[in-house]
């Protein structure tokens, strides 16, 4: 069966709710699938305990930047996406070493990208996956980021015509 | 320590990482080609994701303890915090809008949480459409050997780190 969009986003929604339901994936509510803040809580973790400095002690307890999500032990799912798309990738053989074409996306460029898409997703405290996962969960300020999201796509699909 | 949910969560990556490489699964890639080319295929993912998640928390609050802050805007907020309350971690939740869920967005007024979500969700949209995809999709382009989607990853790992340390205080002492 050829797997559609549409069937992965339906499968991804299910397992978003069922990874707070039954595998308890929950700090915070709607939490099931991020790849920002599970990225966040992994980096925090594995920086505080390599570099006690980054965790400021306190008292001889360590303190982990990014609040009492952190402090668990890290969810894994950057780890399995990561083995799970190189599988796909390499059974099905289109894993190919590529750099981008345009100058914006090269890798020099696409490293600034990233820190800025990082920031602006913790301001607001998640990826596209988990803003889409709070607004399922029927939080207001999320379907406000949703809709903001569309907003700066528009805006960057104009800069995108103009760029090319 | 509970162990269960990083456990689970490596399995739920590892179904993620295969069917959204096979899809070509991306969230800023649908509305973007809905902008520019009027391609439907990807941005029906998005709203299957949306239609699937609400049909999975209103099922499964039935059989799982986990969900009891369902309408998350009516009380989700009491529980956390008495939860949180437990770790030592004051976190005050609104009426209006609960809050224990991000580190940053701990203030209790209600216009903090709309302000961020605008001046955030702006940023993540315009960034993500000039990087090329949403930060799934860049995790997949990486595992599929992009070296510009390598080089990504790098960037937004370190990102979380400059945002605990500079950009988090620097929005609580605004806000505050």
């Amino acid at each position: 069966m050829r797997i559609t969009a549409a069937i992965a986003g339906g499968i991804f929604g299910l397992l978003g709710a069922a990874g707070q339901a039954f595998f308890h994936v929950i700090p915070p509510p709607a939490y099931g699938i991020c790849i920002a803040c599970h990225m966040r809580d992994l980096v925090n973790w594995i920086a505080a305990h390599i570099f006690p400095i980054y965790g400021l002690k306190a008292g001889g307890a360590i303190v982990i930047p990014g609040g009492p999500v952190s402090y668990n032990f890290p969810l894994l799912t950057i780890i399995g996406i990561l083995i799970g798309a190189v599988i796909a990738a390499s059974v099905n053989k289109e894993f190919k070493w590529k750099v981008m074409r345009v100058w914006w996306q090269k890798p020099w460029a696409e490293f600034f990208l990233g820190i800025l898409v990082m920031i602006s997703a913790l301001t607001f405290g998640g990826c596209p996956i988990r803003t889409a996962l709070k607004a399922a969960y029927l939080d207001i300020t999320a379907s406000i980021g949703l809709i903001m999201i569309g907003v700066g796509v528009f805006v960057g699909c104009q800069v995108l015509r103009k760029l090319t | 320590m509970d162990l269960l949910p990083p456990i689970a969560s490596i399995f739920l990556g590892l179904i993620m990482g295969y069917l959204g490489q096979r899809a070509r699964m991306c969230f800023i890639g649908g509305m973007r080609d809905y902008y520019l080319v009027k391609d439907t295929y990807l941005i029906k993912g998005l709203f299957a994701f949306l239609v699937c998640a609400l049909a999975g928390f209103i099922l499964f609050q039935f059989v799982s303890p986990a969900i009891k802050t369902f309408p998350w805007f009516l009380d989700g907020g009491a529980v956390f915090a008495k939860k949180w309350a437990a770790m030592g971690v004051a976190a005050v939740p609104s009426s209006i809008l609960p809050v224990p869920g991000d580190p940053i967005t701990w203030s209790p007024k209600a216009g903090a949480h709309i302000i961020l979500a605008i001046v955030g969700g702006f940023g993540l949209g315009f960034f993500s459409c000039m990087a090329g995809g949403c930060p799934f999709r860049q995790h997949i382009m990486a595992a599929e050997g992009s070296k510009s989607a390598i080089v990504y990853l790098v960037g937004f790992a370190l990102g979380a780190i400059i945002f605990h340390r500079f950009v988090a205080p620097f929005i609580k002492a605004i806000l505050a």
